[in-house]
């Protein structure tokens, strides 16, 4: 396991300039936001144009590497030393290595595509001009997360990625629902944030740096208990941004937002900057069997989770967003392994990029032709109608459920195998796991497909929620050409990446080499055949519970328990509002209540109680001098006493 | 035990016995006599600590200054003069605990911070005037200057607070 | 006769070292021609004259103080009979000051915003009457305000150089009164902001009693009222802790109250609140810095040896005003009060720093406050500027959809709040870097982590706003956002554009934060 971290180069060449993919999308933020009205014209074309310069630069940038020897591949550019101070040294620099430069493709290249789907996607919308603002500063933020030399750098982008999501999220301000999704994801955001900033201070109180190439040269110094509680705040940074268990609730929500953002922002990109973080993390998670095994059991546990309650909803973006947070667990899962899974955790993540934009873009030429309607009960047999949009979408289904040869196929096959290459009763479980995952997964997908473009066309008795009849068509050119785009890399982007361990190979700077497991609990190929029987039997059960019969149009209420649970999301806000938000509720009801009322407002709501008058209590509440002079007194009485009494005890 | 000594207890005793009056008496205008006792047997215990310019300060300001202010604001208001019922307050339980736990907190402080030290007064000239003086136009310079800015501002602000005929006069056809 | 002369000959006056103390004395000599132009300048041209008196002075000051600091010797002066230290943290705090009165100076003279300025034009007419509705409406001010802020400054910047807690003392009562009673002189809602004014005056008062106390007990713990000498009593004596716990105590309430450091922040919503939006910045930004570079020097100077004993209550304070700021603040539906509730939390990431006890603790937290200080200034600046008939339109209900209304004055108001929230690339964000790395390596783990989940918590009632600001329909009869003239919009830029710098390029400010400790 070779890791060349620590001998990075120093960026020269077209390298030396690589703050220009910053600098791009930032500009395109700034123009628009500045602008104003005056820029509405030409705002979107400004937009996708500098991300699409990006692409390119960032094109020429992955060329320019390859052709270098491997040791050559991870260069650093220093751009200025942003905290200077005596041992406090925070450096603001990039780094060019192969993990950074996958993920600039990747960002540029799906985030190029969303832009120009949405030139006609947000054709209707009047403010389409801050929406492309919004798109590049999220382009912008995520390129500094993985361009980032150190965790401080990261962190930034981090922050910028999540006010981007936390914005576009919020887009149609007249729907509550939006409102509250964009709240909840800004704090389930904020407490992994917070494991990722505790984790940042935690390196740098022990090793005085946060730059990854030192803190990786020096991890090995710390004791292993202060490694593991590193490890697990930053996966717990992880689980917050990618919608990991127990944090997972609030991507589905996230769906209130547009649908290219969902595309872009909530499957393709953000959401995957948890796996970019552990994977980045790779030296300090190679210490810890420990951290490791928690993070494949977090993976496992929300893959299995993100399946069961996708198989519940009809709304079919909460469906895809569910798969996405099982398609995450899975990755989770991959680079939980360590060594014998980061490179497979990336590479489902790029295949992931490609079929899940290309089903979310899909799903949105459905609602483009269906005034917004996002239940799948109301649609059916559209295959007819929109041509384009079923290939594409039927191609990225393909890709999704792992059906052979497809990019889906080899990705994530990869990783059931790996998982099966554990020891003992971690093979099975996490083997079993995820073996079970594949077979959900292509129940809940058929599911989907079968409801939406096949059977009866349910929509033509039905009237939208503004009055109107649907009258499905297909998407103009700028939303189908990139779906095509995207829908070839489902098909093909797997066998290139793997093939020859192109992937593999090229990530080995950054991640260390690809180690096989020696001992499967299952043979390697009954894996394979296994995966895909399941698929084929959840296919099967599709078609039996859904094709074979009408569909209601309204949802059935009265089900089983299980179905119940899943339309719950498991309980997932349940136990969310048991863990955090309660209790906040309780102790912002008490403090509120000591602080207006004080001292005052307890004996006279005594006495208002005594009385039956509610007068004396209302005036409690005007916050007299008296009992804030007393409230003083009391606390300083308490620091005097508390002073003596650690002095004389 | 030393002159002073005798001296200084039936002073204290008068303080003391003065002072539980002021907060007895039922008339407010003896109330404010009973605290120029008090204060004035203060005065004479500082004079025995050889704190000669505190104790004439204590005179001239407290006993001159701010009781004679005390009854211009009885005067003023028109505050009933002889026995008035509601001078007592409800809260005079929890008056007297506040206050006992004052003092009880304030000997036991002081008795447990200065239980064996004992001060040489010497000549007793160290309270004197002169000594006083020298300290403060030599060390002390800078706050003694910085009260007199703050007497300064003080003045401002009871001005701004007080003047009512700002404005341009009358005459120019201003509202008041 | 002869005795007295020649004891009066015997008299020395103390060195004073005048180029040290220049800018201090300056602003308070200005105070005293401030108040002659009242006494003697006509109404009408009296604002012209203060609003051109208070910037000379406040740029001659800065610039007496940068050419002093530019060959100040390191390892500071003392002078007027050592009742003052001017160091490296004195000349950082002193600049701080200067700067942020700058900005509430210019806000305070603003007339464009409100006709005739945010103060009132007669104090002394009782509000709800028919002299008030008519003064409401004139042009004229209270001119005295401009004195009173210099005199609030001068005090201020002797608190922070102050050596001695007797000079503490007589500093703290020269910046309080002053600022008991410009809280006073609101033009709109005079009730309000005269509770605010007496409130404010008898919690000080109360405060300032704490505060004298804790004094006379460590003068007789220490027989000194010298922060060094007090240093020297602790480090070695036989005399009981009893006194110098008791006083210490006493004494950090009173410095704590000042801060607005929960739980002795109680009067901060109430008098934010009903002071005037300008006299509130200059509350918020610069009492807050010279509190706490009191706080600094008392902590170091006078306790550092004995923080085995005090550090944990301390502790308990930090985190007291933690909660209570970022946990109140929740439930705030006044702009200016959630403010106030945020300057506690803010309080108490401070009081982190402070008590680090370390080189890089004071530089940490004097770099926390300049840029926290500006932030604040800017904030309240954009307050003012949202108003409807009644004057500023501060219930949070009325900033809904305001950035349909005014985008800019919006981005604006984000940007303070996310500086607030210590989001990356604001100026919050490197203070809480480098004031909870210095607390951590003082092996304060443990408040770091709780500062940083209540910093986590704080987050979200600004986001509230923000949410409220963009995402929310704006209500029909809603607020109108006034185009601010060039004073206001001046102070503005000024915080925004430092909130920004502060957080991209933060090493100078660091560098000058961190130039030399404090000197006993």
């Amino acid at each position: 396991m070779t890791n060349l971290a620590a001998d990075a180069q120093g960026a020269t060449g077209l390298a030396g300039s690589a703050w220009l993919l910053l600098a791009l999308p930032t500009l395109g933020a700034i123009v628009l936001l500045v602008g104003g009205r005056r820029t509405n014209k030409w705002g979107h074309i400004l937009g996708s144009a500098t991300v699409l310069g990006t692409f390119v630069y960032g094109l020429a940038l992955f060329f320019s590497t390859t052709g270098l020897d491997a040791y050559k591949r991870t260069q650093e550019l220093h751009l200025f030393a942003w905290i200077p101070v005596n041992a406090l040294k925070v450096d603001f620099g990039l780094r060019l290595d192969p993990l950074s430069l996958t993920f600039v493709l990747l960002i540029t290249g799906v985030g190029a595509l969303i832009h120009i789907y949405s030139v006609g996607y947000m054709s209707h919308d009047r403010d389409r001009r801050r929406f492309f603002a919004y798109l590049n500063l999220f382009v912008a933020a995520m390129l500094l997360l993985v361009l980032g030399n150190g965790f401080v750098t990261l962190y930034f982008g981090w922050e910028g990625v999540g006010l981007a999501s936390y914005l576009l999220i919020g887009w149609y301000q007249d729907r509550p629902s939006a409102a509250t999704a964009a709240k909840k994801a800004f704090l389930m955001n904020r407490v992994g944030d917070l494991g990722l900033a505790v984790a940042i201070f935690l390196m740098f109180a022990n090793l005085g740096t946060t730059q990854y190439s030192e803190v990786f040269a020096k991890i090995g110094t710390l004791p292993s208990g202060t490694i593991l509680a590193i490890t697990l705040l930053l996966l717990l940074g992880a689980c917050g941004k990618s919608g990991q268990f127990p944090l997972q609730s609030w991507l589905p929500d996230a769906m209130e937002g547009p649908t290219p953002v969902s595309a872009l922002i909530h499957a393709a990109t953000m959401v995957t900057a948890g796996v970019y973080l552990i994977a980045r993390s790779n030296p300090i998670y190679d210490l810890t069997g420990d951290g490791r095994l928690i993070v494949t059991i977090i993976g496992t546990v929300t893959l299995l989770i993100g399946c069961i309650v996708g198989c519940a909803y009809d709304d079919i973006k909460k469906v895809l967003a569910y798969s996405t947070v099982s398609q995450i667990g899975y990755m989770i899962l991959a680079v939980g392994l360590g060594p014998f899974g980061y490179a497979l955790g990336i590479m489902h993540l790029l295949t992931h990029g490609f079929f899940k934009a290309g089903l979310f873009l899909g799903a949105g030429s459905v609602m483009h032709g269906m005034n917004d309607e996002v239940d799948m009960r109301k649609f059916g047999g559209l295959w007819r109608l929109m041509p384009i949009t079923f290939v594409t979408f039927g191609l990225g289904y393909l890709a999704l459920i792992g059906f052979p040869g497809l990019s889906g196929y080899f990705s994530k096959d990869a990783i059931i195998e790996a998982a099966f290459g554990q020891e003992g009763w971690r093979g099975w479980a996490f083997g079993g796991a995820a073996l079970l995952g594949a077979g959900l997964t292509a129940f809940y997908m058929t599911r989907l497909v079968l409801m939406t473009f096949f059977g009866e066309k349910r929509w033509k008795d039905l009237k939208s929620a503004d009055g109107k009849d649907f009258h499905p068509h297909e998407s103009p050119k700028s939303m189908t050409i990139p779906m095509i785009i995207l829908a070839i890399g489902s098909v093909g982007a797997g066998a290139f990446l793997s093939v020859g361990n192109r992937l593999v190979d090229w990530l080995e700077p950054s991640l260390g080499g690809l180690k096989e497991s020696e001992h499967f609990v299952i043979p390697k190929g009954t894996v394979t055949i296994l995966t895909i029987v399941l698929m084929l039997l959840g296919v099967g059960a599709a078609w039996l519970f859904v094709g074979r019969k009408p569909v209601p149009v309204t949802r059935p209420a009265r089900v089983s328990f299980p179905v119940r649970a899943a339309r719950a999301d498991l309980y997932g806000n349940a136990l969310n509002e048991a863990l955090f938000a309660r209790p906040g509720t309780w102790l912002t009801r008490a403090l509120v209540f000591v602080d207006n009322k004080g001292v005052d407002g307890v004996v006279n709501g005594l006495a208002a109680m005594l009385g039956g008058t509610s007068g004396r209590l209302r005036r409690a509440q005007t916050g007299f001098v008296r009992s804030y002079a007393l409230s003083m007194l009391g606390g300083s009485i308490l620091v005097v006493a508390a002073l003596l009494a650690v002095r004389f005890s | 035990m030393t002159g002073a000594e005798l001296v200084f207890v039936p002073l204290g005793a008068v303080a003391l016995g003065s002072s539980v009056l002021v907060v007895t008496t039922d008339q407010l205008v003896r109330a404010a006599l009973w605290l120029v006792v008090a204060l004035g047997a203060l005065a004479g215990c500082f004079l025995l600590l050889a704190a000669e310019l505190v104790a004439w300060v204590q005179v001239l300001i407290y006993v001159g200054a701010v009781v004679v202010l005390l009854l211009f604001g009885i005067m003023l208001t028109r505050a009933p003069i002889g026995r008035s019922v509601d001078l007592d307050s409800g809260n005079r339980v929890a008056a007297l605990v506040v206050a006992l736990g004052t003092a009880g907190t304030l000997v036991t402080v002081v008795v447990g911070g200065f239980r064996t030290a004992s001060i040489d007064l010497g000549d007793g000239s160290a309270g004197s005037a002169g000594t006083v003086g020298a300290g403060l136009f030599r060390y002390w310079v800078l706050p003694f200057e910085l009260l007199s800015v703050l007497l300064l501002a003080a003045l401002v602000g009871a001005i701004v607070l007080s003047r009512r005929d700002i404005g341009p006069r009358a005459r120019d056809g201003g509202e008041d | 006769m002869s005795g007295f002369f020649s004891q009066a000959q015997q008299l020395q006056a103390p060195d004073v070292a005048y180029q040290a103390v220049l800018p201090m004395l300056l602003v308070l000599g200005a105070a005293c021609v401030s108040v002659l132009f009242e006494a003697f300048l006509p109404r009408e041209r009296r604002w012209g004259w203060q609003v051109a008196l208070t910037v000379v002075t406040l740029a001659g000051a800065a610039i007496s103080l940068i050419v002093y600091g530019n060959d100040a010797p390191k390892a500071g002066v003392k002078t007027f009979s050592d009742v003052l230290t001017i160091d490296r943290p004195t000349l950082f705090l002193w600049g701080t000051l200067l700067l942020l009165a700058f900005g509430a100076v210019l806000l305070i003279a603003d007339r464009s915003v409100e006709p005739g300025g945010a103060f009132v034009a007669q104090a002394a007419i009782r509000p709800g009457t028919l002299q008030d509705r008519v003064q409401a409406a004139k042009v004229g001010m209270q001119t005295e305000v401009f004195p009173l802020t210099l005199f609030a400054l001068g005090g201020m910047m002797v608190f922070c150089a102050a050596n001695d807690l007797l000079t503490m003392f007589v500093a703290l009562e020269v910046l309080s009164l002053p600022l008991y009673l410009m809280a006073g002189l609101a033009r709109r809602r005079r009730l309000l902001s005269q509770e605010a004014a007496v409130k404010y005056f008898l919690l000080g008062a109360f405060a300032s009693a704490f505060f004298l106390y804790g004094i006379a007990l460590l003068y007789g713990y220490a027989g000194s009222v010298k922060l060094a000498d007090i240093a020297t009593a602790a480090a070695g004596t036989n005399r009981s802790d009893t006194l110098l716990f008791a006083g210490m105590g006493l004494l950090v309430v009173g410095l704590l109250f000042k801060a607005s450091v929960g739980p002795f922040h109680t009067w901060t919503p109430d008098v934010y609140q009903g002071s005037p939006t300008p006299v509130t910045a200059f509350m918020a930004a610069c009492t807050k810095v010279a509190a706490f570079g009191g706080i600094l020097r008392v902590l170091m100077g006078a306790f550092a040896s004995t923080n085995w004993e005090w550090r944990g209550v301390l502790w308990g304070v930090a985190i007291a005003s933690m909660a209570i700021g970022a946990v109140l603040g929740l439930t705030q539906t006044d702009v200016k009060r959630m403010i106030a509730y945020s300057s506690v939390a803010h309080a108490g990431f401070l009081l982190v720093g402070s008590i680090a006890l370390t080189s890089k603790g004071v530089s940490g937290t004097l770099f926390y406050l300049l840029a926290y200080g500006l932030t604040t200034v800017a904030t309240f600046g954009i307050v003012s500027l949202v108003r409807d008939a009644d004057g500023e339109a501060s219930h949070l209900s009325q900033w809904a959809g305001l950035a349909k209304r005014s985008p800019i004055v919006a981005g604006v108001f984000t940007f303070l709040l996310l500086a607030l929230a210590g989001i990356p690339l604001t100026s919050g964000f490197v203070g809480k870097f480098v004031v909870f790395s210095a607390a951590l390596q003082s092996g304060m783990a443990p408040l770091v982590v709780v500062a940083l989940v209540f910093s986590a918590v704080a987050a979200f009632f600004y986001l509230r706003v923000i949410v409220l600001m963009y995402f929310s329909e704006p209500a029909a009869d809603g607020p109108t956002v006034t185009v601010p003239g060039a004073f206001t919009t001046m102070a503005i830029t000024i915080g925004a554009l430092a909130t920004l710098v502060l957080g991209v390029f933060p090493s100078f400010a660091l560098d000058w934060a961190g130039a030399g400790g404090f000197t006993f």
